[in-house]
C-alpha cells in the first residue's frame, strides 16, 4: 500500500509542485488549502503523515497543529511543518505544539523533503 | 517654550516606530521572496533530477546556472532576515553566563559542511584549559561568530584555511577568526563596519552579501561593551578580533 500524505498548503502552485514530486516518489497525496478542508479530510481519512504550512488565511498552521494533536485519531500522526518562517520563536512554537519536524521551504528541495518523509515513515 | 527633553523623547519614539515599520517591511518582503524562490528552487531541481524527462547537456548546464543563481538569492534573503532579526532585538538583551568555547564549537560545527564544500579547512584551536564563562546574550553572540566565520569562508579561495581561536586575557576573552582569503584593501579598511558597505574585491568574488553582516556584528559587540577590530593584507588574509569583558554582569 502506498503511504498517504496530506499536504495542507494555501499556495496552490506550491501545493501542486509538492504533490507532483511526492506522487512521483510513490506516495498517495491528498491536499487541503485551509484548516476546514484539512479537518474535512481528517474526519474520514487519516494519512500516514501530514505536511503543514504555517501562514494561511483563517486558522493558521499552529492552530491546525493544535487541533491535530488534540484529536486522538491524529495525535500520533507525524506532522512536518513546511514553512518559510524561520525565526527561532516560530520553530519552538511549532515543536512545542507537537510538530515532528520543521523544514524551511526555501532551504530544501522536494527530493530532500521526500527523503525526510521516507525517513520518518521507516 | 518647548521642553527639549520631551522633544527628544517624542523624536525617539518616532524613530523607533519608523525602525519597526522598516523591519516589518524587510520581514514581510523577505517571506514573499522566499515563496517565489522556493518554487523556482523546487522546479529547477526537478528538471535537474530528470523528473520531467532527460535534458541535453546545454539545457542541463543552464538549469544548473539558474538553480545556483536562485540559491544565491535564497542565501541573501536568509542573511537579510537573520540580520534584521538580530538588529530588531538589539534593544532587548538576554544576558546569561555562557561557555564561549562550547558556543564557538557549535558554530564551527554548523559551518563544517559549507567549508568542506568550498574546499576550505576550518580549524578551531580549542584552548587546553577551561575558560571562565562570559556574560553575554548567547543568541546574539552566536550571530557575531556566525558572521565572522561565514565571511572568512566566503572570502577565501579553495585550499584556504580558517582558524578560530579563543584566549583568556586579564579582564576579557578574545576571540579571533583568521583566514587566508582575499584580504581587505587599505582604502576600504575604514568603511568595513559601515552599513551596506561592500568592498570592491568582495563584490568581484561573485559571492552575495547584503553589506549588513559586519555592521550588525560590530553593533552587537558594542552592546556587550566589547571591541572588534581586524588586521588584513590584500591577497594574504584577514584576522578579525573580538574581545568581550569577562567581568561584566549586564549592560543595557
Amino acid at each position: 500500500m502506498n503511504k498517504k500524505i496530506l499536504i495542507i498548503e494555501d499556495d496552490s502552485f506550491l501545493q501542486g509542485l509538492a504533490s507532483t514530486k511526492l506522487e512521483k516518489e510513490g506516495f498517495m497525496v491528498v491536499s487541503a488549502s485551509n484548516s476546514e478542508e484539512a479537518m474535512k479530510v481528517l474526519a474520514t481519512d487519516i494519512p500516514d503523515l501530514m505536511l503543514c504550512d504555517l501562514v494561511m488565511p483563517g486558522t493558521d498552521g499552529f492552530g491546525i497543529l493544535k487541533m491535530v494533536r488534540e484529536n486522538p485519531k491524529t495525535a500520533n500522526t507525524p506532522v512536518i511543518v513546511f514553512s518559510n518562517l524561520s525565526e527561532e520563536k516560530d520553530i519552538k512554537h511549532a515543536k512545542d505544539l507537537g510538530a515532528t519536524d520543521y523544514m524551511v521551504k526555501s532551504n530544501f528541495t522536494l527530493d530532500e523533503l521526500a527523503d525526510r518523509i521516507k525517513e520518518i515513515l521507516k | 517654550m518647548t521642553d527639549p527633553i520631551i522633544d527628544l523623547q517624542s523624536e525617539n519614539e518616532k524613530l523607533k516606530l519608523e525602525n519597526a515599520t522598516k523591519s516589518d517591511l524587510i520581514s514581510i518582503s523577505a517571506h514573499q521572496l522566499r515563496t517565489s524562490l522556493s518554487a523556482m528552487k523546487w522546479i529547477l531541481k526537478m528538471f535537474l533530477d530528470g523528473d520531467f524527462g532527460a535534458l541535453n547537456a546545454e539545457q542541463l548546464n543552464f538549469m544548473k546556472k539558474a538553480f545556483e543563481s536562485d540559491e544565491r538569492m535564497i542565501r541573501l534573503v536568509n542573511e537579510m532576515l537573520s540580520i534584521n532579526h538580530a538588529e530588531d532585538t538589539l534593544e532587548s538583551m538576554h544576558m546569561e553566563a555562557v561557555d564561549v568555547v562550547k558556543l564557538l564549537d557549535e558554530v564551527v560545527f554548523d559551518f563544517t559542511g559549507e567549508s568542506y564544500k568550498k574546499g576550505i579547512q576550518l580549524i578551531f584551536l580549542k584552548p587546553d584549559h577551561t575558560l571562565k564563562s562570559i556574560v553575554v546574550d548567547s543568541e546574539k553572540m552566536r550571530v557575531v561568530f556566525q558572521n565572522l566565520i561565514e565571511n572568512a569562508i566566503k572570502y577565501s579561495n579553495k585550499g584556504g584555511r580558517v582558524f578560530v581561536n579563543v584566549t583568556e586575557k586579564a579582564d576579557s576573552i578574545e576571540i579571533s577568526v583568521r583566514d587566508t582569503g582575499i584580504g581587505i584593501e587599505d582604502a576600504d579598511k575604514s568603511h568595513i563596519f559601515g552599513k551596506f558597505f561592500r568592498a570592491d574585491n568582495a563584490k568581484k568574488q561573485d559571492v552575495v552579501g547584503s553589506g549588513l553582516g559586519l555592521f550588525t556584528t560590530a553593533r552587537i559587540v558594542e552592546k556587550h561593551n566589547g571591541k572588534i577590530w581586524f588586521e588584513s593584507k590584500t591577497g594574504e588574509g584577514t584576522t578579525f578580533f573580538v574581545t568581550i569583558p569577562s567581568s561584566q554582569t549586564s549592560t543595557k
